[in-house]
């Protein structure tokens, strides 16, 4: 059974990426449709961190002072300035980590 | 027509792509050892759960799968859940197919494969991959390199089971990764606001299932930036 699902969960998942690329290319989409879709790694993104924040620390993640917004906030900061990831990762454990013992 | 001089100085897109994806790839290894850990639970045998993990290359949607299997969920369900989660994958490949048109027919079926929030937003950072063949490159790299790791700890995963402690501040990389990926992108108005909007969206429909909150952030991010496209013209 479990084969049957994620071989069936696979498909499902890569018939979503093919989507707009072969089956139905985006360059038919309308024009306005497609500059829309220009937002959506910004949108995409930001969902994703909230959705995690969420998780973490619950749906008042921004209002209540945690570790964890802490180290989001360090890896925020390190990654607006100097666009490195390495850096913003080591940053954002270090950060959680180190806050957690104090908080 | 004018040849274009190779430069031989330019480092090549190989290298670039391990550069990016490696810190992205060590990234995901605590969840990919969660899920190991969670086949190994419900008796998923460790052939069909390593390459289950390869199959789908899709961590949220896969999670999901494996907890609606446990409890006992019939193959529809899961499957719409899978189909809810991974939605955003339908918009990233419209995103991102310019970069397929041109490409060879096997790469514009196969390539897609690889795509994931990762890799989604890291091929639209970098402005240096507008040849075909670059890009492919590039996708092909980053995509096999993020799969070798992601097939690792899930493997590894499997073997610990429930050795895996459920909370570390190494659970953090991921987020710290999606932080990584959005802030340099925060630079203009626009791009703030779309960004406001999602996550505030995503997080009041955050208690909906299946992950759905994600995928309602993700419109309203982009109703928004529509919004804003139409007040500035």
């Amino acid at each position: 059974m479990s084969a049957v699902v994620l071989l069936a969960s696979s498909v499902v998942t890569w018939l979503l990426r093919v989507g707009f690329i072969v089956i139905v290319p985006a360059r038919r989409l309308p024009e306005g449709l497609r500059r829309v879709l220009d937002h959506a790694a910004v949108a995409a993104l930001a969902a994703l961190l909230a959705t995690a924040l969420t998780r973490e620390s619950g749906p008042a993640w921004l209002l209540t002072p945690s570790p964890v917004l802490v180290a989001a906030v360090a890896a925020g900061l390190v990654a607006w300035r100097t666009g490195r990831m390495g850096l913003t990762v080591v940053v954002a454990v270090t950060v959680l980590w180190a806050a957690q013992l104090i908080m | 027509m004018n040849s274009a001089p190779v430069d031989v100085s330019a480092p090549r897109i190989e290298l670039a792509a391990v550069r990016d994806i490696v810190p992205v790839a060590a990234s995901v290894v605590p969840f990919a050892l969660v899920i190991g850990s969670a086949m190994r639970e419900i008796g998923v045998s460790g052939g069909v759960g390593v390459l289950g993990g390869g199959a789908m290359y899709s961590g949220s949607a896969h999670l999901a799968a494996v907890a609606l299997l446990g409890a006992g969920a019939e193959l529809v369900m899961i499957l719409a859940a899978v189909a809810v989660i991974n939605a955003r994958l339908l918009v990233y490949g419209a995103a991102l197919e310019p970069r397929f048109r041109t490409q060879p027919r096997w790469f514009r079926w196969l390539g897609p494969h690889f795509l994931v929030d990762q890799t989604y937003a890291l091929a639209t950072a970098r402005d240096d991959l507008d040849e075909p063949d670059r890009f492919r490159r590039y996708w092909v790299v980053a995509g096999l390199v993020l799969g070798a790791f992601w097939i690792v700890a899930m493997a590894a995963g499997m073997g610990l089971g429930a050795a895996i402690p459920a909370s570390s501040p190494l659970n953090f990389t991921a987020t710290a990764v999606i932080i990584a990926l959005l802030a340099p992108r925060l630079r203009a108005r626009p791009q703030v606001l779309v960004a406001a909007v999602a996550a505030a969206v995503a997080t009041t429909s955050s208690s909906l299932p299946n992950g759905l909150g994600l995928g309602v952030g993700l419109a309203a991010g982009i109703v928004a930036g529509a919004l804003i496209e139409a007040r500035q013209r």
